[in-house]
């Protein structure tokens, strides 16, 4: 079997909540061989003993604040760019059936 | 700051042009009257596409944002109107800044205004040529792997990429967060000095901004540059392209002894070079996707019909995004399944350690790290493509160093090629040394005393 089938990268592609074309999964199976073959090279680099490089800097930037109200947003502006509102929320179809 | 334009007359340039450069999303035909004294009053500006503007929309270029307008500015947008600055224009770019020709934009392809027949280079092409095109002094942009200051070199301006962390990235539309930067593109080293003044600083709304003063780089700048350290990146400048960019950079270094510059030459091993774009890919895919899963067509952005939430997400996400982004959410979110986690994604963060390491080494007895921008000049809109997966040359991908290790880095004019599109020169320092490399730039300024101006400017 082939690694990369269609059904795999639809699959792949429905987990992350899109479609594909016929042509688009067609250039994708030559996308995954071209990122295999990436991981061959990155297999030539010997990383034994070296930490992954998260971000740039170590030096720490980060800290809890005080749990307070901060800055918030109305609920009129945090509607604002939703495409459906209906009595103050979201709408979206039924979920529950 | 002083701008030739106002605002309003910037306005009315940048809708002139548009037809010619097709560089801006969004044009503000009504710019908002800004009273505040300070540095940028009534300094036009221009936004990338992808800085979130309170009631102005926001599209980062993708079809998914196409009505998204902003209930907040982003912090260097409040930060420039404090200091006087109006919002003219928001930028063309690359779909999310996933590209590096600024062909993928939801306006279709920005052109070069040096030859409309050539990319501008992006992902921050529209700010790049609507700097170029002279209608504001100062433009925005982000550089999440050379995404500014390539542009800036096929565009003939300069181009500032500061340190990771230097500029607030709060409310800029993420890309890749271990990579992205906040920077932008002036026309003289004056104004890319003080515009970092202004940018710059810690804010507590963007943990990874930086405590470190922001220091009075405009005041200070100094162009001497006798006893400069500065290293030449050989294993680049041996793989330059264009005839008269190699003769140039030649004089080039010349030039700086003749001022009395300690000028070495340093070099980096090609092997891990190699490495820059696989890894690049990698980091940057891996990221991409989870920075735009929200993007779901629910609470903002485009939605299409469903007859569940699901089917809404699936429809608004598969009409929502271009192929090409999909593709790379598709090999990002495959990098990061579990069993292939240390293999790909993993593995990419460490090779990075060891680039970033290699390339400290570079700087171990210099301020700065000369090296060309691009090889060559920018390609022709037909024959240029964002290669998509394969393997890519390291030359035209060095200047992604500064991304990986999140050193300041800058790119500006040097000369124009026998087909009359600019080649450009990048330099770079050490982590927070904005100081040097502004000064350098600025001697290199007084040494190349760039006067060329595009074609769309001369008629």
């Amino acid at each position: 079997m082939e690694k990369f089938s269609s059904e795999y990268l639809r699959k792949l592609a429905s987990d992350l909540k899109f479609s594909l074309s016929d042509e688009e999964v067609e250039a994708l199976k030559k996308d995954f061989e071209a990122v295999e073959k990436q991981v061959e090279l990155f297999e030539t680099i010997d990383t034994e003993g070296v930490e992954p490089m998260v971000y740039p800097f170590e030096t720490p930037t980060t800290f809890l604040r005080e749990d307070v109200e901060d800055e918030v947003l109305s609920q009129e502006e945090a509607l604002q760019n939703a495409p459906e509102v209906r009595m103050g929320h979201v709408h979206v179809p039924k979920v529950v059936k | 700051m002083k701008s030739l334009l106002t605002p309003k007359q910037s306005v009315e340039k940048i809708t002139a042009l548009q037809p010619v450069l097709n560089a801006a999303i969004t044009i503000v035909e009504q710019p908002e009257e800004n009273t505040n004294e300070g540095v940028l009053a009534n300094v036009p500006v221009v936004l990338k596409d992808n800085v979130s503007t309170k009631g102005i929309r926001t599209t980062a270029s993708s079809r998914i944002l196409e009505n998204y307008v902003p209930v907040y500015d982003a912090t260097i947008v409040k930060k420039m109107k404090e200091q006087g600055a109006v919002m003219v224009a928001k930028a063309s770019m690359d779909e999310l800044g996933m590209g590096g020709t600024n062909r993928n934009a939801l306006i279709g392809p920005a052109h070069n205004p040096w030859n409309p027949a050539h990319i501008t280079g992006g992902s921050s092409g529209g700010s790049a040529a609507l700097i170029a095109a002279g209608t504001t002094p100062l433009a925005i942009g982000t550089d999440t792997g050379d995404s500014i200051r390539k542009p800036a070199a096929y565009c003939g301006v300069i181009g500032v990429k500061p340190t990771y962390g230097r500029i607030s990235r709060y409310g800029i539309v993420p890309y890749c967060s271990s990579l992205d930067t906040v920077g932008y593109f002036t026309t003289n080293i004056q104004d890319a000095a003080q515009a970092l003044e202004v940018l710059a600083g810690r804010d507590d709304h963007d943990m990874t901004s930086s405590n470190l003063p922001v220091e009075h780089y405009l005041e200070n700048l100094n162009g001497n540059l006798e006893g400069k350290k500065i290293a030449v990146f050989k294993t680049i400048v041996d793989r330059i392209i264009d005839p008269t960019l190699a003769k140039r950079f030649e004089q080039l270094v010349a030039q700086l002894k003749e001022q009395g510059a300690i000028v070495t030459e340093v070099e980096m091993d090609t092997k891990l070079l190699e490495m820059i774009a696989p890894v690049y890919k990698t980091i940057s895919n891996a990221e991409a996707t989870a920075n735009h899963s929200n993007l779901d067509g629910l609470r903002f952005g485009m939605r299409e019909d469903g007859a569940s939430v699901d089917e809404v997400m699936t429809a608004s996400r598969t009409a929502g995004f271009s192929s090409y982004v999909r593709a790379r959410f598709l090999i990002g979110s495959y990098s990061l399944f579990e069993e292939n986690q240390d293999r790909m994604f993993r593995k990419a963060q460490k090779i990075r350690r060891l680039i970033v390491e290699s390339y400290a080494k570079l700087f171990e007895d210099a301020d700065i790290v000369l090296a060309p921008a691009a090889v060559d000049t920018a390609p022709l809109i037909d024959e240029s493509a964002d290669l998509r997966f394969g393997q890519d040359r390291f030359e035209n991908e060095h200047m992604q160093l500064a991304n990986f290790s999140g050193y300041p880095s800058l790119t500006m004019p040097l000369c124009l090629a026998e087909n009359g599109l600019p080649l450009g020169i990048n330099i770079t320092a050490k982590p927070f040394a904005e100081q040097t490399l502004f000064d350098a730039a600025y001697g290199l300024e007084q040494i190349i005393d760039w006067k060329e101006e595009p074609a769309c400017l001369i008629k």
